[in-house]
């Protein structure tokens, strides 16, 4: 400190208010000219007359402690980004992103919704804005060690965390991109089937109070919770409908569809057509009143992306794979796109493929240098997660019109 | 305290004083942008309040919230201030700018970067 005696630097250089010193023996009268007024000399330091203390040096060593807290806490900030195992490497495309694992924990459960992609890597839940590339962890919150891949609608995106696997109670979560914010939208029991959401609407099946299975709506905005069905499944829901496969046989191919409209409280069933015998079932969406799923025989190597309206039941074959070529994931629907995966006999690769059901032929998305896992459409976007060696990374890309 | 202090601290010139004067305005200051930047993260729904104290502050409701966080750092920095002839307090009221400061940052960050 420049100045470190109290009252020093106090003592004025000009007396001001105070009563001037007088001289010994200077007389106090009226009479003769009184002498000019002297300044008094601090008898305190018996030194000369320290300036008045700088409010500018004080204000820049402030400034200074002010900045080194500023700087230590953006150090840790960036030290603790850096260290981040969830964040990984996002560059973009000619048409879209490309988002490849960095650390040694995988990429997977990709969701499409709105202008957001999400998806898992371990147990995070990540989220990135397509129109900007920028990153957000969304979950597990401090309470939890794991989660279940997420879902997303237009506007929210839903998931479940708990403390463990097993933990026999989990919640569910939901990030509402509109607002910025996330919250906990409810309490479940076992989780039976991975959570699907549309509109402000999620759908999932847990363990009901009674202990056994049940499908269960909720509305994201309320909380409140509606029975769909006391049974299990695998819901995927779409507006106002629900949909899970029942009586799944050996390959996973289920024998029928049941369908709840929840507008309409109805509930009905559908026979899937246009099956191969003995098919492995890959999995299946819901957009609007269609219905698409894939299945792959292996004796012969034949592969069909089927499409069936949940109204009449009338189904199309979408595509059909053979000769070598294998389906590699199930379809995925939104709107009158239809998109989903398959490799070529002679390629080490595989490619995203597509077609509108309003009509066209299918059309090649992307050229893909690895495994595709799991494909998803959402508007004229579409995105896919793959693997090539122990990489795993997600493409998006732009469907032609 | 005040004779034990006279005794072990070196006593704060005017110069000195000015900027403990000024480190506590700023103290102040970055209580309140902590205060902001900890209701605003906490709404966002992905922080938690890790010090107990203030959890149960906030899980009370917004006024005792605020009432309790200014009143005691405002108790805090006044008592700095009455200790202002003692080197001390210039470095504890230092110290705690600093500290605050980096709290800030990182926070300030943090919502930044969503």
């Amino acid at each position: 400190m420049p100045e470190s005696v109290t009252g020093a630097g106090d003592t004025p250089a000009t007396p001001g208010g105070g009563r001037p010193a007088v001289e010994a023996g200077e007389s106090r009268g009226a009479s003769g000219a009184a002498p000019p007024p002297r300044v008094a000399v601090p008898l305190s330091s018996g030194a000369e007359a320290k300036p008045h203390p700088s409010e500018a040096r004080a204000l820049l060593l402030t400034a200074l402690v002010l900045l080194a807290g500023v700087a230590l806490g953006a150090a840790g900030f960036f030290v603790e980004r850096g260290m981040s195992t969830w964040r990984p490497e996002v560059t973009r495309t000619a048409s879209g992103w490309r988002v490849v694992q960095t650390h040694r924990l995988p990429l997977g459960g990709l969701a499409l919704g709105g202008d957001d992609l999400v998806w898992g890597c371990g147990p995070s839940i990540v989220l990135m804005d397509l129109s900007s590339g920028r990153l957000k962890l969304l979950g597990p919150g401090p309470a939890s060690r794991t989660t279940w891949d997420p879902a997303a609608s237009q506007r929210y995106v839903v998931w479940f965390e708990a403390a463990a696997r097993n933990a026999g109670e989990a919640s569910a979560w939901v990030y509402d991109s509109a607002t910025r914010r996330r919250s906990q939208l409810a309490t479940l029991g076992d989780v039976l089937s991975l959570p699907s959401a549309s509109g402000s609407r999620a759908a999932w099946c847990t363990t009901t109070q009674g202990g056994g299975p049940g499908i269960v709506a909720v509305d994201i905005r309320s909380g409140e919770q509606l029975s769909v069905a006391p049974e299990y499944g695998v819901p995927i829901m779409d507006g106002d409908l629900v949909t899970w496969p029942t009586r799944t046989g050996p390959t996973g191919m289920p024998a029928a569809w049941a369908l709840v409209d929840l507008a309409r409280d109805r509930r009905w069933s559908l026979v899937p057509s246009a099956a191969l015998s003995n098919a492995l079932f890959l999995g299946y969406d819901l957009s609007g009143r269609t219905l698409v799923w894939g299945e792959t025989d292996p004796a012969s190597g034949r592969g069909r992306v089927v499409a069936q309206n949940v109204d009449d039941g009338v189904a199309s074959v979408v595509a059909e794979v053979s000769d070598g070529a294998t389906l590699t994931s199930a379809p995925s629907i939104d709107g009158d796109l239809v998109v989903w995966a398959e490799t070529l006999a002679a390629a080490t690769g595989s490619r995203v493929m597509g077609r509108r059901l309003g009509g066209g032929p299918s059309f090649l998305v992307r050229d893909v240098d690895g495994r595709v896992l799991s494909t998803v459409a959402g508007g004229d976007t579409v995105a896919w997660l793959a693997r090539r060696g122990q990489t795993t990374f997600i493409e998006t890309a732009q469907a032609p019109r | 305290m005040t004779a034990w202090a006279r005794r072990r601290t070196p006593l704060l010139g005017a110069f000195g004083v000015r900027v403990l004067l000024w480190l506590l305005v700023e103290l102040w200051v970055l209580n309140v942008a902590d205060l902001l930047l900890t209701r605003y993260s906490l709404s966002l729904g992905f922080a938690t309040e890790s010090n107990g104290v203030m959890d149960y502050f906030f899980r009370s409701g917004t006024v005792p919230t605020v009432v309790f966080k200014l009143g005691i750092v405002t108790v805090g920095t006044l008592l700095l201030w009455r200790l202002r002839h003692y080197r001390t307090a210039l470095f504890a009221a230092a110290l705690l700018t600093a500290v605050f400061a980096a709290v800030v940052a990182y926070q300030a960050l943090w919502v930044l970067s969503f």
